[in-house]
């Protein structure tokens, strides 16, 4: 075997054969100090703009979503079916009129005389291949009626959704754990979401340490404050907003609100989203009452109705791995719901001490969670 | 007599890979070590250079060598599978299969068996050579019991290239004063040229609606390109979008001169060339923080990560209308070129080999 340290090429400062590309003795410091300045600028540029209307929210969206009009079909599976099947009709034609034109007289003729010659022989392959193509369009055409049909059943199975007026408004700028999320996303450069932003007051606080942050909300009322405030706010639902935003266009998102209770295809696809959507190095930050406050914590409705139920951390953690995330840090809060111990002058204190301890570990506790956890890969 | 031999797909003439595999048989043959070039297939004008690999065992001699230039699908890396001889792989990366779906299944199949290929290559190496760090944590991650990150042997010269003088007058003939900006790669999905065609929209709308994109490469994704004109279409860019590819050196290096800015929004680069040869050029350079690209630039240009057009729209512009810092970022390039200086590079490679000679027992 030859001598040769494995992964040598992590260490830059190695000797014959292990430099890097990136070593220029005098150039770095300088360099990245005038570009953190000029990125600073073009940053703070993209912003203005933002903010005057110039560039509208969306608006690189649809330029995106132009382009895939232009893509082959099913594409990262966003084209519709029917434009898609329109497209594949369209392409089933072949035109045997080959085109004749030329930059010299000859030229052209000569195209001409070939064409008139090879007609009949052009023709009759074209007819079959025409044949074929219109056979394989005939399919897509079944396969979209079924699949169609399909989602109509799987409509109708739909669980009904939340009514928006049973759930509580929210306040998140005043929460226990606005602190820690501003903290967390405090010198994150690029756009940070959070969803459900409700009246923004975590937007202010998150804007108001230079990040910049914007948010969507389902519920066009709780949103009103924020937007007269001038921010970035629309009304969106969470997964309807990541949906159409580009890989990796977010440096970091906040998630609180409906998150807790999403159904667990929904949040199977929230999870997924948010390991595609996040740059990596960005900073996921979720807010979400504790299991064990659940079912006294939530409105009757919301608990009654919720399509899904909280995870604990610990579940965030696991699902988040897969997706690409590093250790998650947690910190509890909220309400304390743990009862507290009798005096020890009471004679029946062991006994109770013991119920009461197990109450605690196994039903009550700290209400929420805030969890941290940043993309790794 | 130690002997180093190569092995690649394909030695093309006017190809990056086929002129690293070219030079770096020189600089092994001026070492005073034995080199020749085994071949799946050789382009005409290089037909005198190559041999077919199957011919090799006819030729194996004891201690020898074997170097693999990676980069693609080829039986080259099922036959080397089957040699007892060392070992090295020479990897260039490996565009990942997801980037064609769609656009050219086969192209993805290709590429996929490419890598399956190379994970089957990588953990009986003895030494990977990358030409980045980037690389050298894929050949890692494949299983290559341990890499080196030597560039690629490509001279981009120095200062300025040579220019077709011819081509340059018909280029300012053809637009006017507005700001061009360039990129030089193949028309691919991996290479996001759509992306350039959302930044020009954007910065022809706020900041200099005269400005253009020239796009020089060639059209391996023939749906890709369709897509990428077609959407300049939409956007009213037919007269300000451009496409040329087979040009020569010296043309190219006459769009290089005529270009006022570099734009690179790749969403995934092993090494990319065109980012030395537009430093060679004195242009500035935006670009996107994907793959290699940071590791290349080194700060020689301004990374934006992530590269939406908006922001993109606004380096350009930053870059345009503050020539000191246009200057800067040429003098970064210039710095930054001398990294990748031949003579440096074929030491450090004959100094990566030599380690790699004398621990062998010359098989593996």
């Amino acid at each position: 075997m030859v001598p040769l340290e494995p992964d040598r090429a992590r260490d830059a400062s190695g000797g014959s054969g292990t430099e890097p590309t990136g070593s220029d003795a005098t150039g770095p410091t300088q360099r990245i100090e005038y570009l953190d300045e000029v990125m600073a600028e073009i940053d703070a540029e993209v912003r203005r703009r933002r903010a005057s209307g110039d560039l509208p929210p969306g608006l690189e969206r649809e330029l995106d979503e132009l382009f895939l009009e232009f893509s082959p079909v099913g594409l990262q599976g966003r084209a519709r079916l029917r434009e898609t099947l329109a497209l594949v009709d369209g392409s089933a034609y072949v035109d045997v009129a080959v085109p004749t034109e030329s930059n010299k007289m000859v030229g052209s003729y000569v195209k001409r005389l070939i064409r008139k010659a090879m007609g009949w022989y052009i023709g009759f392959i074209v007819h079959q291949i025409v044949k074929f193509a219109w056979a394989v369009s005939r399919m897509f055409h079944v396969v979209v009626d079924h699949v169609e049909v399909l989602e109509a059943a799987v409509d109708a199975q739909r669980t009904p959704e939340l009514p928006d007026s049973a759930v509580p408004p929210v306040e998140t700028g005043s929460a226990w754990w606005s602190g820690d999320a501003v903290a967390a996303l405090t010198g994150v450069r690029g756009r940070v979401l959070h969803a459900e932003c409700g009246d923004g007051s975590l937007l202010d606080a998150l804007i108001d340490a230079g990040v910049d942050a914007y948010g969507v909300d389902p519920a066009e009322a709780v949103i009103e404050p924020a937007i007269e405030r001038g921010r970035d706010v629309r009304a969106e639902t969470l997964l309807g907003h990541l949906e159409v935003v580009a890989d990796e266009a977010l440096s970091g998102m906040v998630l609180s609100g409906s998150v807790q209770w999403l159904h667990p295809n929904q949040r199977e696809r929230l999870v997924a989203l948010v390991g595609s959507r996040l740059a990596v190095g960005g900073v996921l930050v979720i807010h979400s009452a504790s299991p064990e406050s659940w079912l006294a914590g939530a409105s009757p409705v919301v608990s009654d109705l919720a399509p899904g139920r909280p995870l604990h951390p610990e579940t965030w953690g696991h699902l988040l791995a897969g997706a690409g995330f590093g250790t998650a840090t947690v910190t509890r809060g909220g309400d304390d719901r743990r009862l507290d111990r009798v005096a020890p002058s009471n004679p029946d204190a062991p006994a109770i001490n013991a119920a009461i301890d197990a109450v605690n570990t196994l039903l009550l506790g700290s209400g929420a969670y805030l969890l941290v956890a940043v993309r790794e890969r | 007599m130690t002997a180093v031999h190569q092995f690649v797909p394909a030695l093309l003439p006017r190809d990056a890979t086929g002129r690293h595999t070219l030079e770096l048989r020189d600089t092994l043959r001026r070492h005073g070590w034995e080199s020749d070039i085994y071949v799946e297939a050789a382009h005409d004008e290089l037909q005198d250079e190559a041999t077919y690999f199957e011919c090799y065992p006819e030729r194996a001699r004891p201690g020898d060598i074997l170097l693999y230039q990676l980069s693609t699908a080829s039986p080259v890396a099922d036959f080397l599978l089957t040699r007892p001889e060392t070992l090295v792989l020479d990897y260039h990366n490996i565009t990942p299969a997801s980037f064609y779906e769609g656009w050219e299944d086969h192209t993805g199949e290709k590429v996929a068996l490419a890598r399956r290929q190379a994970a089957a290559l990588a953990p009986t190496a003895t030494l990977g050579i990358a030409d980045s760090s980037f690389n050298a944590a894929e050949l890692r991650r494949l299983g290559c019991p341990a890499t080196t990150v030597v560039p690629i042997l490509v001279d981009v010269g120095d200062g300025p290239a040579p220019v077709d003088t011819a081509e340059s007058t018909r280029l300012a003939g053809r637009h006017g004063p507005g700001t061009v900006l360039l990129f030089v790669g193949r028309l691919s999905p991996n290479k996001a040229q759509h992306r350039l065609v959302e930044a020009l929209w954007l910065y022809r709308r706020w900041f200099d609606p005269d400005a253009r994109l020239h796009l020089v490469g060639p059209s391996v994704t023939p749906s890709y390109v369709a897509a990428v004109l077609a959407l300049a279409e939409e956007l009213g860019l037919s007269d300000a979008v451009r496409h040329v590819e087979g040009l020569t050196d010296a043309e190219l290096a006459a769009w290089y001169d005529d270009a006022d800015v570099f734009v690179c929004l790749s969403e995934h680069e092993g090494f990319c060339i065109p980012l030395l040869e537009a430093m060679r050029a004195g242009l500035p350079i935006v670009a996107g923080g994907s793959g290699a690209v940071p590791e290349t630039l080194d700060g020689a240009g301004i990374v934006l990560d992530p590269a939406r057009p908006a922001t993109v729209a606004v380096a350009v512009d930053r870059v345009r209308r503050d020539g000191r810092l246009a200057a800067r970022m040429a003098d970064a390039g210039q710095r930054r070129l001398e990294a990748f200086t031949p003579a440096r590079t074929r030491r450090r490679f004959i100094e990566a080999l030599a380690e790699v000679v004398e621990g062998q027992g010359g098989v593996r």
